[in-house]
C-alpha cells in the first residue's frame, strides 16, 4: 500500500542547537489512524508542526501522493487538506459554535461582502450532522463543555474540507468518561475516508484507537508498528530506551516523630469562599504524605501558606514543635526546604547562571559563604559547592557559569532538587516535582525522594499524577474544596477509591 | 563575550553608515565631518580630557539607571536626584569654606545625599502605599526642577547676576586638575569600580541581581526584597545625586538655571544601549561624551550643526539595540543551521 504523505529525512533544529526532530522518515496511508507517542521533547509535537507548516524545518522532503511539498503556513496545508488541533483550544469564547467554526472562510453574498448567516448556519448544521457530532450550532462557545469545544476546533478543520487530521494530544484535556466518545467519532472520521494523525504518550489509548503506531525518542523514529502487532511493554520499552518498571520500590520503613502539623487552618476568599477549609494533618519523620486531587481544590493555597506568601486567616502550622506562622520566609526556609511546581516562575531564575541558581538560600544560611561579615559572598566556595552539588545530583552541564535556561528540563529540576536537599532541613514541601519530566529523570526524582525518607526527613508531596502517589507515598490525603476528605494508607486504598474521592469529595457506594 | 563585542561594534558600524546617509541628503561631507567629530573629542589629550570630563554625569547617571533596572526598581528619576544633588553640594558651597581636604569629600558627601533623599521619597512611597516607583520618580523630576528652579531664583540668587544662579561656592570646593584632566573623571572610575564589585561580589549585589531577573524566585529564597528595593533606590539615587555634585564642583561652580541639561536622560538611554551591564555603561558613556564634545568642535570648522550629534545619539540607541536583539536570535540560527546540515544524510 502506498503512503499518502511521507515524510523523508527530516532535519529540525531548534535555535541554537536543540535537535528536535533528527533525520525522521515516515509514510502515513490514506484513511488510517496513525497514533505517534513518545515521551516529552521526543519530537512528536514538532514532527507535526512541521507537516503543518507551522514550523520551518531545515532539511528533507514532504510528499503528497508523491509530489513534493512545500508548506510555508498553515493555510498551505489547509489548502491541500491538512488541518492540525493544538493542544489548547483556540475558540473565540463569546463567539457561537457556528460563528467559531465558519470564521476566517464566512459564506457571504453581495457585492458588498455580506455575511450570509443563513447558510453559514445551514452549512454548519449540515456538516454537524454528516459526522454526528451532537452539537447546537447557536451555543456560545463559553456555555459548552470541553469536550464539545474540542469537536468545534475539529468542525471548524472538516469545514474546511480537510482531509487529514493532526490532533495533539487531545485526551489531555478531556475526563475519562469524555475519551470513548471522541474515539467512536474519531473512527466514525476513519470510516469516512479522513486520515488521523493522533500524538500522545497514553499508551493504552493509543493502542485501543490505532491502525499504526509509530514511536519516537530523542528526536529520533524508532519504529513504526501495527497495532495489533504490540503491546504496552514493548512501546514503552521503544519509547524509554530500556525497560520500565510499574511497580513501586518502597521499602518498608519506621516512621518516627512528627515533624509537621497543621491545625485547623482556613484561607477565606475576600467574598466569603473558604479556599481552605479547617485542614489538619501531620507528616512524621520518614514518611511520605501524597496530596491528591483535581488542581485548584485548595493545593495553591496550602503551598503558599506553608512557605509564607500568604497569611492563612486562622489555624496553625507547625514544624519540629515550633510554630511558624508569622515567620518571615527566611527563618522558615531553616526549617522546609521547598520544590516548587513551577521551576521557570519559583524555583528558578532562567537568566542568571548555574551558580547562581545552586546558591540561593544556601547564601543566607550557611556561613561559608559569607565573608566580610555576611557582606561579601565568597565565590569561590560558591563554586566548590555549585561543582559538588552538579556532580552528586549528576547535572549535565559544561560550566558552572552557563546560564539556567541552557540544561534541560530534567537537568533544570536535578538543579533544584539538589540545591533544597542539600539544606538539611527537616521538612520537604514538594509540588508537582516531576511534572513535565521525561521518565528517566521522574525515575530519579522518585528515587531521591525515597531516599529522604530513609533518611527519616519528613516529605509533603503535592502531586496530580495519581500513579506517582502510589509509587512512592505511604498515606495519601484527598483534598477536595479546600477540605482533606480522606486519609488513606496507601497499601489499604485504589487508584479508583482516591479517584471518587477526588471527584465527589466523599465515599459514595 | 566576543559575540557582545561584536554585535556591539556592529551597531556603532551601522549607525554611523545611517547618519552619513543622512549627512549625503542633507549635502554634508561624512567623511569630514566624521573626522572633526573625533578630531574634536579624541584627537589628543586634550580633547579625550574634555571628553572624559563631559563623561562623568553621563557614566553616573547611566549606571544609576543600569543597577536600578538590573535589580528591579524602575528608577526613572535621575534627573531630579542629579538636581537635587547639585543643589545639595552648592549650597555646602556656599555656607562652608573649610580646607579642600575636607570641603570637597563634605560636597560630594551632600550631594550624595541629596540625590539618595529624593530617591528615598519614591522608594518609602512605594513601601507605604504601593505608589509605582515608575511614576512617583518621574513626577518627583518635575518637582525638582522646579524647586531647584525657585532656589537659585528667589532664596540662593546671586543678585549681581542677570540669569538664575547662586554666587559661586568656595574655591576650596572646586574638583581639582589633574595636568588636563579633571580629577572628577576619577571619582567616575572608581564610581564604576565600587558598583562593579558591589553587584558582583556583595551578597546584596547578588540579591539584587536575582531580584530583578525573577522576584518571585528570589522571595522565596529567603532574600530581603523589601529591604533591597529601598537598598537599591538609595543607591541609585546616590549616583545621581554625587553626578548632579561634580557637574557644579568640576564645572560653573555654581548652580546655573538648566544645568542639568539632559544629562540624565541621556544616562537612561546609556543604560539602555549597555543592556544595563556596568562596564559597557562605562563605555558607551564615554562614547556619547565623545560625539557630544567633538560635535562642538565640528561646528567651527565644518558648516554641519552640532544638532546632527542628537541624530547621530538617537541613530545609536535604536541601532545598537535592535542589532544586540537580531545579533542574538541570528547567531543562534546560524548555530541552528550548522547543526542542521551535519545531521542531514
Amino acid at each position: 500500500m502506498d503512503d499518502f504523505i511521507s515524510l523523508e529525512h527530516i532535519v529540525k533544529v531548534y535555535p541554537p542547537s536543540v535537535l528536535a526532530v533528527d533525520d525522521v522518515s515516515v509514510g502515513f496511508r490514506r484513511g488510517e489512524i496513525h497514533s505517534i507517542v513518545g515521551e516529552n521533547g521526543a519530537g512528536k509535537s514538532t514532527l507535526m508542526k512541521l507537516l503543518y507548516g507551522l514550523v520551518p524545518y531545515d532539511s528533507g522532503v514532504v510528499k503528497i501522493d508523491g509530489a513534493p511539498m512545500h508548506f510555508r503556513k498553515p493555510g498551505d496545508a489547509i489548502a491541500m487538506g491538512i488541518g492540525m488541533v493544538h493542544q489548547e483550544i483556540e475558540l473565540i469564547p463569546q463567539y457561537t459554535v457556528w460563528e467559531n467554526v465558519v470564521l476566517g472562510a464566512e459564506p457571504v453574498r453581495g457585492p458588498g461582502g455580506v455575511l450570509d448567516t443563513k447558510r453559514a448556519i445551514e452549512l454548519v448544521r449540515r456538516k454537524i450532522e454528516e459526522f454526528q457530532f451532537h452539537l447546537d450550532p447557536s451555543a456560545q462557545v463559553e456555555r459548552i463543555s470541553v469536550a464539545a469545544r474540542q469537536k468545534v476546533e475539529i468542525l471548524k478543520l472538516l469545514y474546511r474540507n480537510v482531509s487529514v487530521l493532526i490532533l495533539d494530544e487531545p485526551t489531555a484535556v478531556l475526563t475519562p468518561q469524555e475519551i470513548p466518545q471522541l474515539f467512536a467519532e474519531l473512527k466514525r472520521l476513519r470510516e469516512a475516508g479522513t486520515t488521523i494523525l493522533f500524538i500522545s504518550h497514553r499508551l493504552d489509548e493509543v493502542l485501543e484507537l490505532s491502525d499504526r503506531i509509530t514511536v519516537m525518542r530523542k528526536g529520533k523514529k524508532i519504529a513504526t508498528v501495527a497495532a495489533s502487532e504490540t503491546n504496552k511493554e514493548a512501546l514503552a520499552q521503544m519509547m524509554v530506551g530500556r525497560q520500565v518498571i510499574f511497580t513501586s520500590k518502597r521499602t518498608p520503613h519506621r516512621r518516627g516523630d512528627r515533624v509537621f502539623e497543621a491545625k485547623n487552618l482556613c484561607v477565606t476568599r475576600r467574598d466569603g469562599l473558604k479556599l481552605l477549609d479547617d485542614v489538619s494533618f501531620s507528616v512524621h519523620a520518614g514518611e511520605i504524605v501524597g496530596i491528591a486531587g483535581v488542581e485548584g481544590n485548595g493545593q495553591f493555597e496550602l503551598v503558599n501558606s506553608i512557605m509564607g506568601l500568604t497569611a492563612p486567616n486562622s489555624g496553625s502550622i507547625a514544624v519540629n514543635g515550633r510554630e511558624i506562622c508569622g515567620l518571615s520566609i527566611l527563618e522558615r526556609r531553616k526549617l522546609i526546604s521547598f520544590v516548587p511546581q513551577d521551576r521557570a516562575k519559583m524555583g528558578a531564575s532562567l537568566a542568571a547562571s548555574i551558580l547562581d541558581n545552586a546558591i540561593m538560600t544556601h547564601h543566607r544560611l550557611e556561613p561559608r559563604f559569607a565573608a566580610w561579615r555576611g557582606l561579601v559572598l565568597n565565590y569561590r566556595n560558591a563554586r566548590a559547592f555549585t561543582d559538588s552539588l552538579v556532580q552528586r545530583f549528576s547535572v549535565q552541564t559544561t560550566s558552572s557559569q552557563s546560564p539556567f535556561r541552557s540544561l534541560s528540563g530534567g537537568n533544570q529540576q536535578k538543579l533544584i532538587l539538589g540545591r533544597e536537599l542539600l539544606l538539611s532541613t527537616p521538612f520537604f514541601l514538594m509540588d508537582q516535582p516531576t511534572r513535565g519530566l521525561d521518565v528517566g529523570s521522574i525515575e530519579y526524582v522518585h528515587g531521591e525522594i525515597l531516599a529522604m525518607r530513609e533518611a527519616d526527613r519528613a516529605v509533603l508531596l503535592i502531586s496530580a499524577d495519581l500513579e506517582e502517589l502510589f509509587l512512592i507515598a505511604d498515606r495519601i490525603l484527598v483534598m477536595h474544596r479546600g477540605q482533606i476528605v480522606a486519609d488513606l494508607a496507601t497499601e489499604r486504598t485504589s487508584i479508583e477509591e482516591v479517584g471518587r474521592y477526588m471527584l465527589e469529595g466523599k465515599k459514595t457506594a | 563575550m566576543t559575540r557582545k563585542i561584536l554585535s556591539g561594534v556592529l551597531g556603532v558600524v551601522i549607525a554611523f553608515l545611517v547618519g552619513a546617509l543622512i549627512m549625503l541628503l542633507e549635502g554634508y561631507e561624512p567623511l569630514a565631518t566624521y573626522g572633526a567629530l573625533a578630531q574634536f573629542s579624541l584627537g589628543g589629550i586634550g580633547p579625550f580630557a574634555t571628553t572624559l570630563k563631559n563623561s562623568v554625569p553621563l557614566v553616573l547617571t547611566g549606571l544609576s539607571a543600569a543597577i536600578a533596572f538590573a535589580s528591579g526598581p524602575v528608577n526613572l528619576g535621575q534627573p531630579g536626584q542629579l538636581v537635587f544633588g547639585a543643589l545639595a553640594a552648592t549650597l555646602g558651597g556656599l555656607y562652608f569654606s573649610l580646607p579642600p581636604a575636607l570641603e570637597i569629600p563634605l560636597l560630594l558627601l551632600l550631594a550624595i545625599a541629596g540625590g539618595a533623599l529624593w530617591s528615598a521619597l519614591a522608594g518609602l512611597l512605594r513601601q507605604a502605599f504601593g505608589m509605582s516607583e515608575f511614576i512617583v520618580t518621574l513626577m518627583l523630576n518635575m518637582i525638582a526642577d522646579f524647586f531647584t528652579a525657585w532656589a537659585i531664583a528667589y532664596p540662593f540668587m546671586d543678585r549681581k547676576a542677570f540669569s538664575p544662579m547662586t554666587p559661586p561656592i568656595a574655591q576650596s570646593g572646586w574638583m581639582p586638575d589633574i595636568g588636563p584632566l579633571s580629577s572628577s573623571v576619577l571619582l567616575m572610575f572608581a564610581a564604576v569600580a565600587a558598583m562593579w564589585f558591589v553587584v558582583q561580589r556583595w551578597r546584596a549585589g547578588y540579591e539584587w541581581r536575582i531580584t530583578g531577573q525573577n522576584s518571585l524566585f528570589a522571595r522565596l529564597g529567603g532574600c530581603d526584597v523589601r529591604g533591597n528595593f529601598m537598598a537599591v533606590m538609595l543607591v541609585t539615587g546616590a549616583l545621581a545625586g554625587l553626578a548632579g555634585g561634580l557637574v557644579v564642583m568640576a564645572g560653573p561652580h555654581r548652580f546655573i538655571k538648566g544645568l542639568g541639561a539632559n544629562y540624565a536622560w541621556d544616562g537612561i538611554m546609556i543604560a539602555i544601549m549597555a543592556n544595563n551591564g556596568l562596564l559597557e555603561t562605562l563605555i558607551y558613556g564615554v562614547f556619547v561624551a565623545a560625539i557630544q564634545t567633538g560635535a562642538l568642535g565640528m561646528e567651527l570648522i565644518t558648516n554641519v550643526p552640532s544638532e546632527i550629534a542628537q541624530v547621530l545619539q538617537a541613530i545609536l540607541v535604536l541601532v545598537i539595540v535592535a542589532t544586540r536583539e537580531y545579533a542574538a536570535v541570528a547567531f543562534d540560527r546560524l548555530a541552528a543551521r550548522r547543526q542542521a546540515r551535519r545531521r542531514a544524510p
